[in-house]
């Protein structure tokens, strides 16, 4: 412990430096109001000061120390270095629930925020926790179940926000997490609920030592291991959700303050739950202090949240490979032995049968105002070139998504692989947005090739992962989840702007095919079919791959090179449907899931079976996304994810036989 | 010849060394056991041996220095059987012994006559024909031991480490396993290296034991050099009685 005397008095030195700075700025000393402070006597600037920086000077420190207490809390009681509110969809879930508050019942927002972040935190922790509960809490499927919840509120409330449109920009903002005051309100209740979660964490001190020997030990010498957990993550959301309704989104800190805590050779779980909302508090404070330096230079440009949203990325990957305790292969199964069929060639035959059929009925149909009408010939025909190219797009990128979640989830031996949380959308999605941010006007060409080029770099990332030997590839997941975490805070910050360029961005965000012309749609297509046969070539590959690295390189395999081939696979058929569909639908997750419980389990068969499964479940997707909205167009991705949200809920939830 | 030449091997994992410069030579065509107290290394040896794990120094399998081979040539030459086999997900026994196959025709090679012939013969070697079509996860552990050998026998391999292939079986599948990889060593002039914890079994099944202490070499001979109280005492650290049973089969068991 000899860092922490030096570095911690440094570093709220620099945040003193930072806040004092920007408050001479404002006011110099002389002219600072004196105690009490009245409104009524003072002059703008001493009520700035008084009411604006000096409370948001107190609530980085207030906020910074519940978010680090609460990820200390997580980390402690999941046993998971790299637990903390952002990661395990906690944030997620009280951001949706305010947004779903402020447009459908504004009126109960009069009550206060506090309750509407409550239940939505809570909500996605019991949703996260039931997880996590059937796979005795392994560190790396929580992260990925959370992460997988917290990608699906943001994706909701993004969606909800741009059906919404401009009257959210507030909404925005504070989704952002800015640390910006008015009064002295939120410091008063700040304070209350750190002063509870303390309180709570030093009763839950010893409990959670005794559980740090594992649940079976712990219950061995009497501890009522439920109880512990509950109270424990109940303490942690309370923190979590009340900083989310105070200030919103503010990512990482509560991953970051035990890992340095940790790093500082705080070694029992005390002393982790003292340092770490210590560190939590400076970290924010330094970084609000670096907001308020550059605002200073050039007027407020981005929220406080976006800042530690850019520590959370690098922090995971540091992380990474400290992260003890993998799962073995198998471990994971979150169902009894799936049925496996005598002839799958004829369902394979029946599926694309019934895809082609599928596709027919979908140009056949439609909705006209007052009701549903099926073309006649004529019709048919001139509508052939305006549908098809939709369906074309729609198939492929469900096709190729399928294909990436089928290849991923043989290659990890993780039934939760999806190519959601491979990261590549994620770097699509960054891309784009600096594309439209850096260039005045861009063309499609340069937006494609912007997320081109933010695809390639993440999956660059997260492949030369795949080059260590020692990493279990279930690890190469996280890196994909640190990549997307890291996208969807700058993202998170360049919406916060709320101008015309943060629409653009919302509106890809949710996906659409309706502006796809043939030109695209064949090369979607063709891109769909080269990977197929691609991953064809591969099926040796993903036979034994699922049977985990030590039988692998027995037989000889070349495990550094068949990682890598899968993942650029995976990446580049993710990449290619994200052009259209948006970073998230979960068809990569549902479809090789369905295409193994209808019996399909040889690599071939199944792959084979996922992208037709995938082509079809997109189709539907496109279908519903035209026709829920009439005439309206609802976002493809958004609809994608409606559909597999449920589903990806329900399969979690199973208990594994 | 000999089978693995082991020369100044250590091992290191951070803030500990598992081996300390292992200097020693294993016989071909025969039984080998790795013996040895828990954290002896044995586990480790083997999988240094099956390139699972690099370590320093220098070794060299049939004449030719480990790193010189490359990996499917090495797979052609030595199975490597994982402590704990991983379920095999909607596999069927057939499927799972083919994948023997793969140092043999590669990622993209024709699955072709020879190769089928050889999976039939290491079906019928490890007496697992009548089951090819089931589920591999829905057999019992001996059953299961059993195809994962007849995948090794696939693999035409003629050296086989098996790292502790019997530690979650019954006695009566333990001796199953072991009569199995004893006879497909005499009959097919294979060599087996095994990792086992029981020294009895060791001294009935195997032909040759090597026994590690601490990460050093404790002792290495015949079966009857091991049965020596006083051996026993120096490997285990423990005092050791060897009885002789009726039929002259040496048994040891703690003083």
């Amino acid at each position: 412990m000899t860092h922490p005397r030096i570095l911690l008095p440094a570093a709220g030195l620099v945040a003193l430096t930072l806040w004092l700075a920007a408050a001479l700025q404002l006011l110099p000393l002389p002219l600072w109001p004196a105690l009490p402070f009245s409104p009524g006597a003072m002059d703008l600037d001493q009520i700035r000061l008084a009411f604006g920086l000096m409370p948001r000077g107190f609530i980085a420190l207030l906020a910074g120390a519940c978010l680090g207490l609460s990820g200390a809390m997580l980390q402690a009681v999941l046993r998971n270095p790299v637990a903390d509110p952002t990661t395990l969809g906690i944030s997620s879930g009280a951001q949706l629930a305010l947004v779903l508050a402020t447009i459908h019942a504004p009126g109960l927002l009069a009550y206060g925020r506090w309750p509407f972040a409550m239940a939505g935190a809570t909500l996605a922790a019991a949703l996260v926790l039931g997880i996590g509960a059937r796979r005795d809490f392994a560190p790396v499927t929580m992260v990925i179940a959370g992460m997988l919840i917290g990608l699906t509120a943001s994706a909701v409330a993004t969606a909800v926000t741009l059906a919404e449109g401009q009257y959210l920009l507030s909404l925005v903002i504070w989704n952002g997490g800015s640390l910006v005051q008015q009064d002295w309100s939120g410091v008063r209740a700040l304070t209350t609920v750190l002063t509870v979660g303390g309180l709570g964490a030093a009763a839950l001190a010893r409990p959670l030592r005794v559980l740090s020997l594992g649940s079976e030990g712990a219950r061995g010498i009497g501890l009522n291991v439920a109880l512990v957990r509950l109270a424990a993550v109940a303490v942690s959301v309370w923190l979590a959700a009340s900083v989310s309704a105070e200030l919103g989104l503010i990512a990482f800190v509560g991953l970051a303050a035990p890992a340095l805590a940790r790093s500082m050779g705080a070694r029992t779980i005390g002393q982790r739950l003292a340092l770490s909302p210590l560190i939590g508090a400076l970290i924010l404070s330094v970084c609000d202090g670096v907001v308020l330096a550059v605002a200073g230079q050039s007027g407020e440009m981005f929220p406080t949240g976006a800042v530690t949203g850019l520590i959370g990325g690098p922090l995971l990957i540091w992380l990474l490979p400290r992260l003890r305790g993998s799962t073995p292969p198998g471990t994971e199964a979150a169902e009894g032995s799936a049925p496996r069929l005598r002839r799958p060639g004829t369902v394979l035959v029946a599926l694309a049968i019934a895809l082609v059929l599928l596709a027919m009925i979908l140009i056949w149909i439609g909705r006209v105002p007052g009701g549903w009408a099926v073309l006649d010939w004529q019709s048919f025909r001139d509508f052939l070139p305006l549908r098809a190219p939709r369906l074309i797009a729609a198939a492929a990128a469900g096709a190729a998504l399928a294909l990436a979640g089928a290849i991923l989830q043989r290659l990890t031996a993780n039934p939760l692989a999806s190519p959601e949380v491979l990261g590549v959308s994620g770097g699509a999605s960054l891309g784009y947005a600096t594309v439209v941010f850096a260039v005045a006007a861009p063309g499609a060409v340069a937006l494609g090739a912007g997320a081109m080029i933010g695809a390639a770099l993440a999956l660059a990332l997260v492949a030369s992962f795949t080059a260590r030997r020692d990493m279990p590839a279930e690890r190469i997941l996280l890196a994909g989840i640190a990549v997307s975490a890291l996208s969807a805070a700058v993202l998170s910050a360049m919406m916060a702007i709320g101008d015309a360029r943060s629409w653009a961005i919302l509106g890809w965000l949710s996906g659409s095919s309706s502006g796809v012309g043939m030109p695209a749609a064949m090369a979607l297509a063709s891109v769909a079919l080269i990977l197929w046969t691609a991953s064809l070539g591969m099926t040796r590959w993903l036979g034994v791959l699922p049977l985990g690295s030590e039988v692998a390189s027995g037989l000889g395999l070349p495990l550094g090179r068949a990682r890598l081939s899968l993942i650029l696979l995976a990446g580049i058929a993710t990449g290619a449907a994200t052009m259209l569909v948006g970073p998230l639908s979960f068809v990569g997750l549902m479809a090789p899931h369905m295409a193994r419980r209808i019996g399909l389990a040889r690599p071939v068969d199944h792959v084979t079976g996922a992208a037709l499964i995938g082509a079809g479940l997109m189709l539907a997707a496109d279908f519903g996304a035209r026709m829920a909205g009439f005439p309206y167009e609802l976002p493809l991705g958004l609809f994608a994810s409606l559909i597999g949200a449920p589903w990806l809920i329900w399969l979690m939830m199973r208990s594994p036989r | 010849m000999s089978l693995f030449a082991i020369r100044n091997l250590s091992v290191d994992v951070p803030g500990r060394r598992l081996l300390h410069d292992l200097t020693m030579e294993l016989p071909p065509r025969r039984v080998t056991a790795l013996i040895g107290h828990n954290g002896s290394g044995k586990s480790t040896l083997l999988k240094t041996l099956a390139r699972q794990i690099d370590g320093t120094g220098h070794i060299a399998f049939e004449g030719r220095a480990l790193i010189d081979w490359n990996a499917r040539d090495y797979a052609r030459r030595l199975a490597f059987l994982p402590q704990t086999t991983p379920p095999a997900e909607g596999m069927i026994v057939r499927e799972l012994v083919a994948l023997g196959r793969y140092p043999w025709h590669g990622a993209l090679g024709r699955f072709g006559p020879r190769d089928h012939a050889a999976v039939a013969e290491a079906l019928e070697e490890c007496a697992v024909t009548d089951f090819a079509d089931r589920l591999v996860d829905t057999l019992s552990g001996g059953e299961r031991q059993r195809v994962w050998l007849a995948m090794m026998v696939a693999q035409q391999a003629n050296t086989l480490l098996l790292d502790e292939p019997i530690s979650a079986l019954d006695v009566a599948h333990q001796v199953e396993v072991l009569s199995l990889v004893r006879r497909m060593c005499q009959d097919q002039s294979r060599s087996a290296i095994i990792v086992l914890h029981d020294v009895n079994m060791a001294a009935r099944y195997c032909d040759h034991i090597v026994a590690l202490k601490a990460g050093r070499l404790a002792m290495q001979g015949s079966p009857a050099d091991l049965m020596r109280p006083a051996a026993l005492r120096e490997i285990y650290g423990l005092p050791m009685d060897v009885l002789i049973r009726d039929d002259g089969l040496p048994v040891a068991v703690p003083a």
